[in-house]
């Protein structure tokens, strides 16, 4: 009798982790299933290689070359303004930082990260691409180096937390034995520190940059929306449009089952090959770091750099790439004397006494962090101070007026908080359940255990806009739920699944073996030991994960452009078949569609942040509070 | 207890105390150190002589909350200062940590390492350095073959002296070992011991141990610490043959440790 209860929960928890590997499934075989009937009229060359995206013209064309090249140059630029920043900072930070100081920066930068990308998109479309026209003496600000600088600023919290970790990790001991051989402490960051944590920066580089090519909102709000490739490629103030921007753009308005809706879904298969592409090397990277730092065995090199030319080689083909790249993208008179100024560096960087290099570097990994700081501070500062004055009990009571430049935004409120309701008790059984089950019922790597992490890799690493898609296609028209609350939820759900999963299975696996041994050693059962023993120490760490994913389900758009948001409804719904307003679309819709509405886009703005910044703050306070208290 | 003349030493402490917080670590510390002799200090686990070793590197800089008082004379220089040079003092006095810990890299960077960052770019000098060192600590033979495998692939034993070897590429003046051997089989053991014997021809030696036998072979002055204090110093045949303190003779005849 008991065992046939054992054998049902085990069930129960297998099939719940199952349901992430299906769902992955499910939304690929969606996907296709939309994106194939255009390849029956226009072929996959013509697609993927064609030069123009113009679906809506007399004669429509769907190329999508223009939209790859702008999501990898908007990716590439983000990356140059993120990964010397991201890296500064978590240098200074794990190396540096007074413990006051880091006491302060660590929550900071995690909650940059909670800050919802449509937040970032308004603050972009409204100050940044503003700032940009000014000083470029432009029309538009609205441009590919807008895009960078705003991708970069929200890549900034994964790649300073990722290669923080990294760097935390590298033992002690490391550290003393450069140092007692009288290195400075600059040359035993540069030289030792660095390198072991290489593998793990570059994964946090990685994971950084799927963040970027996944986005949307941020994007359509600055990057200017046109499909053209820049011309010539270096002008970093053309216009330029994503593969996201197109769906988030295009989706709403075109007709279901036309050429146009399969071609929308042929360009997130685009978009997911690429974004699956990026996070499987970095999960492979950190992977193959945890198993290195593990084994002794000598590690094998496809090339071992034994090899006396190699690294010499290496680095003068490097090199001559730079100086090609340099003319290449600069006019003449800026490139000579960046390689003036590069050839100089070259020159001192040996000539300097280890303590001066040590004094300028710090300067710089000082000044990274600040940068960061302020970035935070301003785009804070900003939607506060203009945000405030928009705050009223009527605000906040009082259904919207005249396109929502008047009257207040109370269904919103109510919509996303119902959405998110919805979508965390959706996720969350499962989510917990397939964590109970990865931790606890699975002994190292079997097949079924591989396929279903990997299952969750991928749904982890989807962009949001293709939970969108994948709501709209299956919730919204096969199941025929019709833009609702209910696909709403779903969507949600789905999409904040993997993180419940990850933060969950982390913290049941920090409740250490010894535990489980001594309760099942006194005569409990498998399922007693995990509800009795493991489950409550874990419950802090469950607790941070399902706070963060209410964080995250609040401030995201993508997923609920087309499966359950209205812009004006004044009535609050009264099922789940009817759609809602939505705290981040009305704030897209504000400002991006309603001339006018100043004063309440900033209000809107300041009610998400503060919604969706709380939310972060009380899971960031809990998990640094047990991670204090609870010592193995 | 003993009173050396201080002419002879290279490293002699006067009124060393040391402080994590409000525990008072060592307590009024009293020790000289000479030239080309090996010295080692033993005591029971939790005693201060890892963290005695510690300051003369300034290897306790590196924990929060340290607060030092007295002097610790280098060639009569006072490196327990805070003006003193971290970084040069580190040069000259090497150390070689309880656990083996080579760099993630190769053998031969690991040993390169040191003179490297100390501003050594030929390539045939470091050669000649590299391979020195490797045999000064008895392990060119062993790892010739293979300089540019990962160090982390060699046994532990081997891993310690990489990390001497590692060590004597700097050229320092006195070599601190904090148990050098506490992680290593008897046969790595032994190996590190004649090393030892070897080094102190041309090295000042500062060894750390809770083994009282590598104490008793190895070296010449034993120094026994308890609770912080420094209890009994001289040379290492008395301190096991005949000691003065009836805490000494407790502890090397076994009766506590």
């Amino acid at each position: 009798m008991h065992n046939w209860n054992e054998s049902l929960i085990r069930g129960l928890w297998f099939f719940t982790a199952s349901f992430a590997v299906l769902s992955v499934f499910f939304i690929i075989f969606f996907l296709l299933k939309d994106a194939v009937p255009l390849f029956q009229t226009v072929s996959v060359q013509d697609f993927i290689f064609g030069n123009t995206w113009n679906p809506t013209g007399a004669t429509p064309s769907y190329g999508v070359f223009p939209l790859i090249v702008d999501t990898l140059l908007v990716t590439l630029g983000a990356m140059v303004i993120a990964v010397p920043l991201g890296l500064g900072s978590a240098v200074y930070l794990s190396e540096l930082a007074p413990s006051k100081v880091k006491a302060v920066a660590k929550p900071a930068i995690e909650l940059l990260a909670g800050i919802p990308s449509v937040v970032y998109g308004f603050f972009g479309l409204i100050v940044l691409t503003d700032w940009l026209r000014v000083a470029f003496d432009v029309p538009s600000g609205e441009s590919w180096l807008a895009g960078s600088i705003l991708l970069g600023v929200m890549a900034l919290p994964t790649i300073i937390s990722v290669s923080e970790d990294a760097l935390n990790m590298v033992p002690q001991m490391f550290r003393e034995g450069s140092l007692a051989l009288g290195s400075t402490h600059w040359q035993t960051i540069s030289r030792v520190l660095i390198p072991s944590a290489l593998s793990g920066i570059t994964a946090a580089v990685i994971l950084g940059m799927g963040r970027v090519i996944g986005e949307t909102m941020a994007v359509i709000m600055v990057c200017g929306n046109a499909a053209i490739i820049p011309e010539p490629i270096t002008n970093v103030l053309s216009p330029v449009r994503t593969l996201t921007g197109t769906l988030g753009i295009e989706m709403g308005e075109v007709a279901v089952g036309s050429l146009h809706y399969s071609a929308l879904f042929a360009v997130a298969v685009v978009l997911l090959v690429i974004t699956l592409i990026v996070n499987l090397s970095a999960v492979w990277i950190l992977k193959h770091i945890r198993s290195k730092q593990s084994a002794e065995v000598p590690k094998r090199h496809f090339i071992s750099p034994n090899n006396e030319w190699f690294w010499p080689a290496v680095r003068a083909v490097l090199a001559v790439l730079i100086v090609l790249a340099v003319f290449f993208l600069f006019p003449p008179l800026p490139a000579a004397v960046l390689m003036v100024f590069l050839a100089a560096l070259i020159y001192a960087k040996d000539r300097i006494s280890p303590n001066i290099s040590q004094k300028i570097a710090f300067v710089l990994l000082r000044g990274a962090i600040a940068v960061v700081l302020c970035v935070l501070g301003i785009i804070l500062l900003y939607i506060i101070v203009n945000g405030l004055p928009a705050l009223s009990w009527e605000f906040l009571t009082q259904p919207p007026r005249d396109l929502g430049r008047a009257g207040g935004i109370f269904p919103a409120i109510v919509g996303t908080l119902y959405l998110v309701a919805g979508a965390i008790s959706f996720a969350l059984p499962i989510g917990i359940g397939a964590a109970i089950y990865l931790s606890e019922y699975t002994r190292g790597s079997s097949r079924i255990t591989g396929i279903i992490r990997t299952g969750i890799d991928l749904l982890n690493g989807m962009p949001s806009i293709v939970f969108g898609l994948f709501g709209f296609a299956f919730l919204v028209i096969f199941l025929n739920f019709g833009v609702s609350l209910l696909a709403g939820m779903i969507t949600l759900g789905l999409m904040v699944l993997p993180t419940i999963i990850r933060t969950t299975e982390e913290s049941l696996k920090s409740v250490p073996t010894s535990v489980r041994e001594g309760s099942l050693a006194l005569g409990s059962t498998k399922w007693q030991t995990i509800r009795r023993v493991v489950l409550p120490p874990a419950l802090p760490g469950i607790l941070t994960g399902t706070i963060l994913s209410i964080g995250r389900a609040a401030g995201e758009t993508a997923p609920i452009l087309f499966t359950a948001a209205v812009f004006s409804k004044r009535f609050l719904p009264t099922s789940v078949y009817e759609p809602v307003m939505a705290l981040p679309y009305h704030l897209f819709i504000l400002a991006t569609n309603v001339p006018g509405a100043t004063k309440n886009q900033y209000g809107t703005a300041l009610v998400l942040l503060i919604l969706v910044v709380a939310i972060y703050a009380v899971a960031i306070w809990i998990r640094n509070r047990y991670q204090k208290n609870v010592r193995w | 207890m003993v009173n050396m003349t201080t002419e002879a030493a290279v490293i002699s402490t006067k009124g060393l105390n040391l402080y994590y917080g409000d525990n008072h670590a060592l307590q009024d510390i009293n020790i000289s150190f000479e030239r080309n002799r090996v010295t080692a200090l033993i005591g029971p686990s939790g005693c201060g002589k890892s963290t005695l070793i510690r300051c003369f590197n300034r290897m306790n800089d590196l924990v929060d909350n340290v607060r030092v008082q007295g002097q610790i004379l280098f060639d009569g220089e006072d490196i327990a200062s805070p003006r003193t040079d971290v970084v040069e003092i580190r040069k000259r006095i090497g150390m070689v940590f309880q656990k083996p810990n080579p760099f993630p890299k190769s053998v031969y960077e690991n040993v390169a390492y040191g003179p490297r960052v100390h501003g050594i770019k030929d390539k045939k000098i470091l050669d000649q350095i590299v391979e020195k060192s490797l045999k000064d600590a008895a392990l060119w033979d062993e790892v010739k073959d293979r300089l540019h495998a990962s160090a982390l692939g060699l046994s532990g034993g081997q891993q310690q002296r990489l990390c001497i070897a590692r060590t004597l590429a700097v050229e320092p003046e006195v070599i601190l070992m904090d148990e050098p051997c506490s992680s290593l089989d008897p046969i790595a053991t032994t190996k590190i011991e004649d090393l030892i014997e070897e080094l102190k021809k041309r090295y000042t030696v500062i060894i750390v141990t809770h083994n009282m036998q590598q104490a008793a072979r190895s070296s010449d002055y034993t120094g026994f610490m308890y609770l912080g204090k420094l209890i009994e110093f001289g040379e290492t045949c008395q301190i096991f043959e005949a000691p003065g303190e009836r805490l000494t003779e407790n502890y090397v005849t076994g009766r506590f440790g």
